[in-house]
């Protein structure tokens, strides 16, 4: 393909869009709609699983120390401990260590911790295995009675509802999404057919001049991809918007919620929705142009 | 240029538009097509560019045949041929440049080239000075022209005129006649289907007659035939 072929397909391209102002808006604003439901449910799935993931990790109990507890009572809490009956691992966690650990998770917002000053609220905790979970039941209130022991936390229900969420919304948006597609599709392939009729006339003379198929059909090809690609792009800059402002919230409130960070997931996730916005307005315009080509 | 081997065409509606047509056009050639409304002609003309495919029968065009070509070749058969059609077919949000231009375009011939074989063409039909009008700006012999001009700019070997002058008065008729015959004294075939019984009685060229789908006359320096419809 030479270069001025090249610039005939993006000029004619642009000539259509700007020629179908409205049904090209319209077009994009309902892939920006569809693919927005479809990120927002991709946020919420993908967050509801690292929630149920973290909350797993979680099967673990944890033992948090009473901060009056002497380095005896510690010494002796991880000696009885380890002693119990189905306990693989105990791990210390210090309180230094309980700190860093909470600001790395907090990412790029560990600011928020200046505010702390020099305190450390984090008590001193131990990590406990054990082989089996049904164990843990029969466990913790045998550790909770232990001296020096402030709590002890484990959260295998929180996880067995997250995962049950987590299918449902998972199923809710399959559904969702592929009826918006459905949606997307028609409206772009209405869009395309708009086009090709419009200029109906131009296309028979290409057909009586010896234009190929292809050369035919390059410019509503590219004029179908470029309305799903600006519709995802307008989707995914609207999705970063509300995921940083929400992240915001949420550390300002929930500091404690596991959100998955926003870099770099929003940027796979923006590719992923361009990349299905710009294939599905190819989709789009191939559907009118098998039937207009048959000259 | 033009064999034709026992066509005939039935259409799914079960019209017959031609009858064993057996037909042989050698380069060079100036050919009208006569004969009344209905008679075939139209279905004659569209099996030449393969809008029409015919039921039965061989049919080559400069020695390619036409009934095997797959769909993804026709592109390539059209190249050879400059289509004429009674409304002109011009783009009318283009200039008469641009209309000229696009025939090149489309089968991507480099920038440099179409604005020369553009001017050079435009120079043939008499139309230089109106490269830059829309063909809205236009009397209908100067649409043809610009039509004609189209047809020509990537120097077919066949000429496909379909009714040219159907639109026009005697004297303009005349004057796209005149085109026609400097094209034809240049080399190219040309195959017109005509209602016009001035043009075809003065040009004395080949006639073929078709009635009914049958091939009736093919005189070759022949004459219309029948009474003027209009």
């Amino acid at each position: 393909m030479s270069l001025s072929t090249k610039e005939y397909f993006v000029k004619e391209t642009f000539k259509s869009i700007r020629r179908n102002q409205l049904m090209s808006f319209a077009s994009v604003s309902t892939v920006a709609l569809s693919l927005l439901v479809l990120g927002l449910f991709l946020l919420m799935v993908m967050n509801a699983n690292n929630l149920a993931k973290y909350l797993e990790s979680q099967v673990q109990i944890s033992v948090y120390m009473e901060d009056s507890a002497s380095n005896d009572n510690l010494a002796a809490a991880a000696k009885s401990l380890k002693a119990m009956p189905g306990v693989v691992k105990v791990t210390s966690v210090n309180k230094a260590e309980a700190l860093a650990k909470f600001k790395k998770r907090l990412g790029d917002q560990n600011r928020l911790l200046d505010a702390l000053g020099e305190e450390n609220p984090f008590p001193y905790s131990f990590d406990v295995q054990v082989d089996k979970p049904e164990r843990i039941a029969e466990i913790v209130p045998k550790i909770d009675e232990m001296k020096g022991v402030e709590t002890a936390k484990f959260g295998q229900e929180v996880v067995e509802h997250m995962f049950r969420l987590t299918r449902l919304l998972r199923l809710g948006g399959i559904v969702l999404v592929v009826l918006l597609a459905m949606a997307t599709l028609f409206i772009i392939s209405n869009t395309i057919r708009i086009t090709v009729f419009a200029r109906r006339r131009e296309v028979s003379i290409m057909k009586y001049v010896g234009a190929t198929n292809w050369f035919i059909r390059w410019p509503f090809l590219l004029e179908g991809m470029f309305l799903g690609f600006a519709g995802a792009l307008v989707a995914s800059l609207v999705l970063i918007q509300m995921y940083v402002a929400l992240q915001d919230k949420i550390y300002s409130t929930l500091a404690f919620f596991p959100l998955i960070p926003a870099w770099p997931f929003l940027g796979y996730l923006s590719l992923f929705l361009i990349v299905t916005g710009t294939a599905i307005g190819a989709a789009g315009s191939s559907i009118p142009l098998r039937k207009f080509l048959d000259v | 240029m033009l064999l034709m081997k026992g066509i005939s065409k039935t259409y799914p509606s079960g019209a017959v538009a031609l009858r064993n047509v057996d037909i042989h056009i050698k380069p060079g050639e100036f050919v009208f097509v006569v004969g009344p409304s209905g008679a075939g002609k139209s279905t004659f003309i569209k099996m030449l560019f393969k809008e029409v495919v015919p039921t039965t029968g061989q049919l080559f065009v400069d020695g390619v045949n036409v009934m095997s070509l797959k769909p993804e070749e026709i592109p390539f058969l059209r190249r050879q041929l400059g289509i004429i059609f009674q409304d002109y077919r011009l783009l009318n949000d283009r200039t008469v440049y641009d209309n000229i231009a696009f025939a090149m375009q489309v089968i991507e011939t480099p920038y440099r080239q179409i604005k020369r074989r553009v001017a050079a063409v435009l120079d043939l039909v008499g139309l230089r000075s109106r490269a830059g009008d829309y063909p809205g700006e236009l009397s209908g012999g100067e649409q043809q022209r610009v039509a004609i001009a189209r047809a020509i700019v990537n120097d077919p070997l066949l000429v496909i005129a379909d009714e040219p002058t159907g639109n026009l008065d005697p004297e303009t008729s005349m004057d796209i006649m005149k085109i026609f015959s400097q094209i034809n004294d240049s080399g190219t075939t040309i195959v017109m289907a005509t209602h016009d019984k001035t043009i075809v009685d003065i040009m004395e060229k080949r006639v073929i007659a078709i009635e009914d789908g049958y091939i009736v006359r093919d005189d070759a320096k022949g004459v219309y035939g029948y009474e003027p419809e209009h």
